[in-house]
């Protein structure tokens, strides 16, 4: 089975193809030049010098979120556009996931986490545990300090990893001893990581079609609590003028 | 914390393009001021300033004007934008970190903003007077 994989959901861009698990290609760019620019050039320079023709790929996958709001939109619709005329299956893959699935084999507790800005973050924990990858909690956006309660919990190593990982970092050491930062070459989310988790999802029949793929957003708590009082505030109106 | 008068708006812009020269090219400015106080021409200046060459109006329909200068400028107008969900999907955080990022009616989003910012408000003392005060930016 091929699996073309793209990412898009945050600063970097990067396209991966796996042919029955094995990594036959990966392009990655983390330069400031918007995706709309150069996913399309990495897909198609990636296809080609691999000799791969796209009516070869099986599975389209691609983070659909959590991530940057232009970014995620860019992603999921280039995967829509490919995957839709030759009519083959995507993945959509949770981008907190895909970064869980990049770490070199290790036992510990993956903390995937994104900075959501105004000190929040998207965040989703995983056990590594014998090769195998166990996810722990939802994918959700929480802010820094409710992270360091939690993580407190566990007496494992915490791998620390995504772009909102030093951020996290700089804030826990003096409180979580056991929490390690990944290195810079497996932080930052790839598209090999995403098209690993594809893979998986396509053994569990979690595949959907190019017209079920969509963005996924994750509401901030900050956001939540502003539309809170906002309904609350009309709802309060609203009693005054009966 | 700096205060200004000016006493028409092209001294209100050329007041903004000395403030253009001190910019390093990822500051986020947040205008305050009511309807006419000036933003519009504030922005204009600013964009001068930073070797903008192209003609720069309110973007209260588009959200955003992009311009290309010496550091790429992001021109707002939050007038409409008036909640987290609304903000966000304008795609206002990924402009961040990117260029100089102006806003018109910060007064709507405030909450939502980065502490790091320089803060512009312009009151109205007479029809063409007015009152600049300039926070957080550079000595000009």
């Amino acid at each position: 089975m091929k699996i073309l994989a793209i990412d898009t959901s945050a600063s970097p861009v990067s396209a991966a193809l796996l042919s029955d698990g094995k990594l036959l290609g990966e392009f990655y760019l983390n330069i400031k030049t918007t995706h709309s620019q150069t996913l399309m050039p990495i897909v198609s320079a990636l296809l080609s010098s691999s000799g791969t023709d796209i009516k070869d790929i099986d599975v389209f996958a691609v983070n659909a979120g959590p991530g940057s709001f232009t970014g995620v939109r860019i992603g999921v619709a280039s995967v829509k556009g490919m995957a839709m005329p030759l009519d083959k299956p995507c993945a959509q893959v949770s981008t907190l996931e895909a970064m869980a699935y990049s770490m070199p084999y290790s036992d510990g507790i993956v903390c995937s986490v994104m900075d959501a800005r105004c000190n929040q973050v998207y965040n989703a924990l995983f056990r590594l545990n014998g090769g195998k990858t166990e996810r722990l909690t939802e994918d959700r956006a929480l802010s820094i300090d409710e992270l360091a309660d939690e993580l407190s919990q566990y007496s494992e190593t915490v791998y620390l990893t995504g772009d909102g990982a030093e951020l996290c970092s700089n804030k826990f050491t003096d409180c979580l001893p056991n929490v390690i930062l990944t290195p810079v070459n497996i932080r930052f989310q790839h598209a090999y990581g995403t098209a690993v988790a594809a893979e998986k999802m396509a053994a569990e029949n979690r595949l959907c079609t190019s017209a079920q793929l969509m963005p996924v957003y994750l509401r901030l708590p900050q956001a939540e609590r502003e539309l809170k009082a906002r309904l609350a505030k009309n709802n309060n109106k609203k009693g005054e003028e009966k | 914390m700096q205060k200004f008068i000016t006493k028409s708006p092209e001294e209100t812009e050329s007041l903004a393009e000395q403030i253009a020269k001190t910019l390093e090219g990822t500051e986020m400015i947040a205008m305050f001021g009511d309807l006419g106080a000036g933003k519009t021409a504030f922005t204009r200046g600013l964009a001068r300033g930073l070797g903008v060459d192209d003609g720069v109006s309110s973007p209260t329909f588009a959200l955003v004007h992009e311009y290309s200068g010496k550091y790429p400028v992001y021109h707002f107008d939050m007038y409409r934008v008036t909640s987290w969900d609304d903000l966000y999907t304008t795609g206002f955080f990924d402009y961040m970190d990117n260029g100089v990022m102006v806003i018109e009616w910060s007064e709507n989003i405030v909450d939502f903003l980065p502490e790091n910012r320089i803060n512009i408000t312009i009151k109205h003392l007479s029809e063409n007077e007015r009152e600049i005060t300039v926070e957080g930016a550079k000595e000009i």
